[in-house]
């Protein structure tokens, strides 16, 4: 493969980083309040309301720029806390063999929970979680799978003369998980981290499309989706515009991991 | 699961560009035995975990379902109605030792679970089996099209789609499907309908959803079948047979393809999960008459039994896949690894 030069990297990331802007500013950007109704109820795009209107006649447009920053938020969120989680059980699990196996283990039994049907287990045996209780969810389930490519990392790291020589040197647990391994594994953690991202995404958008996430009235794209389904031969952009949203952000945020992973990790196929 | 955790495990290398001889491999009924089990007790954890998050998450069906204004005692009765007042370990070991025998508790509007699903479930297998069989078919072709020409213009393009779409939620490639196949072209039906016995009407309304289904897991399997056949063609008897001249889609079928498919097999296991998770979601949207409206309306009522008994059945069905998927890469790869 021929080296990648910074510009092909940045002209990959770009997209990305315009997406990831544009739903964080989007809510100042709306032309017209979220919820209150504008036009009829699956108005075709005029004047007043560009991509038409909703199942309650409000403008799409305001919807769909409101409707990105809490699903980019909680997905940033999820994918920092999976990458710092599996990080340190990872380098643990490589420092003492014991723990690792354990680690190893409960990854086998989560592997056999889809993550669509855990994140429903737990929203709904958790009333009022909504929001949190998916960003619950989808750490808890998001974990087990980084652990193993972590652990993989760290494995030669905690296993190289250095480290060796700290641990024989009396050196703490915590002292060589994080200030002798982790520091060598930052190409992977970036790695990792855009891949838990392009998860997150999905399995956050997911849980709004199933209801179990933010509620009504909130604009969601997700939940956008599921609203306006029924009216879809009326005023298509109402489904179609969030279905390009999300589909664009996964596009580019997935283009963007892919070009900042390192050499090495990319040939790492992970499954979510 | 990546490719380089599981070890390609090929066939030994020959010195002729003949088929490689491999020995007749009985499995010892011991190293089965060990893989069921390994497997059952996983499960078995599995549900233990399922229950327990049930149970020591805040609020219980009871609460769940209670309407405005109810009282107290309102509440309290129906708790005993649902048995919820019993401690929790005994009802652990009453939910547990009832799944074995198909009886998956009660829903907190007390109807059998097991009632909810049984025209539901097989549905649901119908349109993932369905999806699977399509995943394998689709990523073995195209992985295998794009490693006969490594590097080359179908390679890169297969590898980028690939990368592109696995990201993308079922429901988002649902909608465009549903826009360019239905809606447009008029060519497929839009919503499923269900027959007098609670199966889809026609088999032309399986395809959306399983097509659905199918696109995401396709761009997973194909990496993986990519990177295992790219794997397997750095081992040295598939040099010997490149080296014989031997027609390049001979040495992959005969060479490359033996060695890869424990890989291969173990990614489309994982997939079955991601297949049964997104059916819930396809469903909603194809109205079909799987778990996935069953869920719909549990999500409406907050009613996690219903919840935990569909995660039982999923998590039975995917033990089962992966076992299955433990069985082909202990047949393929020798009973040493």
């Amino acid at each position: 493969m021929t080296p990648r030069t910074w510009a092909t990297t940045a002209l990959r990331v770009l997209p990305a980083a315009f997406l990831l802007c544009l739903a964080l500013a989007g809510p100042w950007l709306a032309p017209h309040a979220i919820d209150a109704p504008v036009t009829a109820p699956y108005a075709e795009p005029g004047a007043d309301a560009v991509l038409g209107g909703d199942q309650l006649g409000r403008d799409v447009l305001s919807r769909l720029l409101a409707g990105g920053r809490d699903l980019v938020l909680s997905s940033l969120l999820v994918a920092v806390l999976v990458t710092g989680g599996a990080a340190v059980l990872g380098t643990i699990g490589a420092l003492r063999p014991r723990v690792g196996r354990l680690v190893e283990q409960l990854a086998d039994v989560l592997m056999l929970l889809p993550a669509v049907l855990g994140i429903l287990l737990v929203t709904l045996s958790w009333p009022d979680g909504g929001r949190f209780a998916v960003i619950a969810a989808a750490v808890a389930l998001g974990v087990p799978y980084a652990v193993r490519l972590a652990a993989g990392a760290a494995a030669p790291v905690a296993a190289s003369g250095y480290v060796e020589a700290a641990a024989a040197g009396g050196e703490r647990l915590w002292y060589l998980v994080l200030r002798e391994v982790l520091p060598n594994l930052r190409a992977t953690l970036l790695a990792l981290f855009g891949l838990r991202f392009v998860a997150a995404v999905y399995l956050v958008a997911t849980a709004g499309f199933l209801q179990v996430g933010p509620q009504p009235p909130a604009a969601d794209w997700a939940l956008m989706i599921r609203e306006n389904s029924s009216g879809i031969l009326l005023n298509p952009w109402a489904v179609v515009a969030p279905s390009a949203a999300i589909g664009l952000l996964a596009l580019s945020v997935n283009l963007a991991a892919a070009a900042l992973a390192p050499q090495t990790g990319r040939k790492a196929v992970t499954v979510l | 699961m990546s490719p380089d955790t599981a070890a390609p495990a090929g066939p030994p290398p020959t010195t002729e560009g003949a088929r490689p001889t491999r020995a007749p491999v009985l499995l010892p009924l011991a190293r089965v035995g060990a893989v069921v089990l390994k497997r059952a007790v996983l499960l078995a954890m599995l549900l233990a975990l399922v229950f327990l998050t049930v149970e020591l998450l805040p609020g219980d069906a009871a609460t769940a379902t209670s309407e405005r204004g109810e009282s107290g005692a309102d509440l309290q009765q129906r708790r005993e109605l649902l048995g919820l007042d019993r401690p929790v370990l005994e009802r652990f070991w009453d939910w547990m030792s009832g799944l074995p025998t198909g009886d998956l508790g009660t829903s907190a509007r007390g109807e059998k679970v097991t009632d909810l699903l049984s025209t539901a479930f097989p549905n649901t297998l119908l349109l993932g089996g369905l999806a699977l069989l399509l995943t394998a078919a689709l990523s073995l072709a195209l992985g295998c099209w794009a490693a006969l020409r490594p590097g080359g213009r179908v390679d890169r393009a297969v590898s980028a789609t690939a990368t592109a779409v696995l990201a993308l939620p079922e429901f988002v490639v649902a909608v465009a499907l549903v826009l360019v196949l239905s809606l447009w072209t008029g060519w497929l039906p839009a919503v499923t309908l269900a027959d007098a016995d609670g199966t889809p009407g026609d088999w032309t309304m399986l395809i959306l959803p399983a097509l659905a289904l199918t696109v995401p897991q396709v761009g997973w399997n194909v990496r993986i079948v990519r990177a295992a056949l790219a794997d397997e063609a750095r081992a040295p008897h598939v040099e010997t047979a490149v080296l014989d001249g031997l027609p390049p889609h001979r040495v992959l079928t005969h060479h490359v393809l033996p060695g890869a498919l424990p890989t291969i097999t173990a990614g489309l296991a994982t997939s079955t999960g991601m297949l049964l998770g997104g059916a819930v979601v396809v469903e909603t949207i194809f109205n079909y008459p799987g778990i996935g409206s069953v869920l719909a309306s549990a999500v409406t009522d907050r009613d996690s039994p219903v919840i935990a008994g569909v995660t039982a059945l999923a998590g039975a069905v995917i033990t089962g896949v992966l076992l299955l998927a433990d069985l082909v890469r202990d047949l393929t790869a020798g009973v040493r690894r």
